[in-house]
């Protein structure tokens, strides 16, 4: 989940694409953190979160995980994390972590002046915060803007290029709903932070011939 | 990673999964890993799932199937005989691995992945502080990939400007003398999915250090994700903004806010 920050898209398509995680400091917050981590996620869960997961176990959309198991292994770790669609429901999420006064730090990525707001409504001020200054260097080996835009929507880039062109392909040839396309990519995405739903729909508007 | 040519059909579909795109097809109909690429991310291993079957048996279907000119296709996500293999890496290709597979936790951060804890826990650690600013250069990041050679000629450019290299960061931890940026010798062909230059200066010296990234991204052949953080005022502002901005930049409508509830909060300065 390094650079969820570096999430690219239209301020249209980025206004449905929050993440947010808790992340836990060694030698401060980390011990005895496997309680505040299960709660994190249990009350996530409570708002349907369309991908959760964390490094070590994975996420909603791999192979045989549970998440309520995924939820009861978890140990005092690095984090967890949560992906929501719109920001009514992240502003209960953020109020209800703040009635649970968990301890431990809790994160957001996404639009910063939006969760800015989201965070007063609630009656916190945001504490620190990181922009991107996009991409630099060799530019001209990088594939076009929609590629990118699913890629980046793995923290540690592990949505290949050449995987999201053939689900593309797949979808446009629909031998692969957009849905089922989506699900495939996210699988690639340890941490739980890729949007399906946000991949699904940029499938469809590609299969429709709109970007 | 490698492929165990008795069990490989030659379906293909380990090909699109590798982030780095560097599985082919070889003449005998096998797949192969352009080693010297492979960033050993284990995406491939960890995505297509084994399906079990014998290869004698899928290769018989497929003989058959194109007797009638029809094709055998597998799911995407699937390796039909379970023919990835995970091997057991050794220094200095195991950092290939540190660096590229998340699910690895490096033994010198505790934390999963390329780099620290940066932001995400400054409430309770105070790393960034007033007037401190955060550089995170992460580098083959979008789907590159990068050689520690270019990690170092950046790390080199940038330590003339005597930066706070992030002491627990993996690329620190990898430098011969973070005074110069100068990185180990048998890691500088190692390939990596990204990693990360973690830098602390203050406010106003981050338009010399983005001088020093823009004349440096010139003579790298890979791609750098860059982001800049701040600890913001009691008002709510980032302190970064105008730095960045005086200089030309852009900043992107989004990123990463550490809202404040980790406990005990760091109070120092």
């Amino acid at each position: 989940m390094t650079n969820t920050l570096h999430r690219q898209g239209t301020p249209e398509n980025l206004k449905n694409d929050y993440v947010i995680f808790a992340h836990t400091a060694k030698g401060i917050t980390r011990e005895g953190s496997a309680p505040k981590l299960q709660e994190f996620m249990q009350i996530c869960l409570k708002y349907h979160p369309v991908n959760i997961g964390d490094g070590k176990q994975g996420n909603i959309y791999q192979d045989d995980i549970n998440i309520q198991t995924l939820i009861a292994n978890q140990g005092d770790g690095a984090g967890a994390a949560a992906v929501f669609t719109g920001l009514d429901t992240l502003q209960k999420v953020v109020e209800e972590l703040i009635r649970a006064d968990l301890g431990i730090s809790i994160n957001i990525s996404g639009l910063l002046g939006e969760v800015q707001a989201c965070c007063r409504r609630a009656g916190i001020e945001r504490h620190s915060a990181e922009h991107s200054l996009g991409f630099w260097g060799a530019k001209d080996r990088l594939p076009e803007r929609e590629v990118l835009e699913f890629n980046t929507l793995c923290g540690h880039g592990m949505v290949s290029f050449n995987l999201i062109r053939k689900m593309i392909e797949y979808v446009k040839l629909r031998r692969l709903t957009p849905k089922k396309a989506a699900k495939i990519m996210a699988k690639c995405c340890e941490c739980g932070v890729f949007n399906p739903v946000r991949a699904e729909m940029l499938l469809e508007k590609i299969r429709k011939g709109e970007r | 990673m490698e492929i165990d040519k008795k069990k490989c059909v030659g379906c293909g579909n380990c090909h699109a999964v590798c982030t780095m795109g560097v599985i082919y097809l070889e003449e005998d109909g096998k797949s192969a890993i352009n080693q010297d690429e492979c960033v050993e991310c284990y995406t491939c291993y960890r995505v297509c799932r084994s399906e079990g079957y014998p290869p004698w048996f899928v290769r018989a279907l497929r003989k058959v199937l194109s007797l009638f000119r029809l094709g055998y296709l597998a799911e995407v996500d699937v390796c039909p005989t379970g023919a990835l293999t995970p091997r057991e890496l050794e220094w200095p290709r195991n950092i290939r691995a540190v660096f590229s597979d998340p699910t690895t936790v490096h033994p010198g951060t505790g934390v999963p992945g390329r780099g620290t804890d940066e932001i995400k826990t400054n409430d309770v650690t105070g790393r960034l502080r007033e007037g401190d600013a955060g550089l995170v250069i992460e580098m083959g990041r979008p789907g590159i990939g990068a050689h520690f050679r270019d990690i170092e000629k950046v790390a080199m450019a940038l330590a003339k400007l005597n930066p706070h290299f992030e002491r627990e960061n993996p690329v620190t931890q990898l430098m011969t003398d973070p005074t110069v940026g100068k990185m180990k010798d048998e890691i500088l062909n190692e390939k990596v999915l990204s990693a990360i230059i973690e830098v602390k200066t203050t406010l106003e010296r981050i338009p010399e250090f983005l001088h020093t990234l823009d004349r440096i991204q010139k003579e790298i052949d890979t791609v750098i994700s860059l982001g800049v953080a701040s600890k913001c005022l009691p008002d709510g502002t980032l302190p970064h903004e105008e730095w960045v901005k005086k200089e030309g930049y852009a900043l992107s409508p989004n990123g990463k806010t550490n809202i404040g509830l980790g406990k005990p909060l760091f109070r120092g300065n």
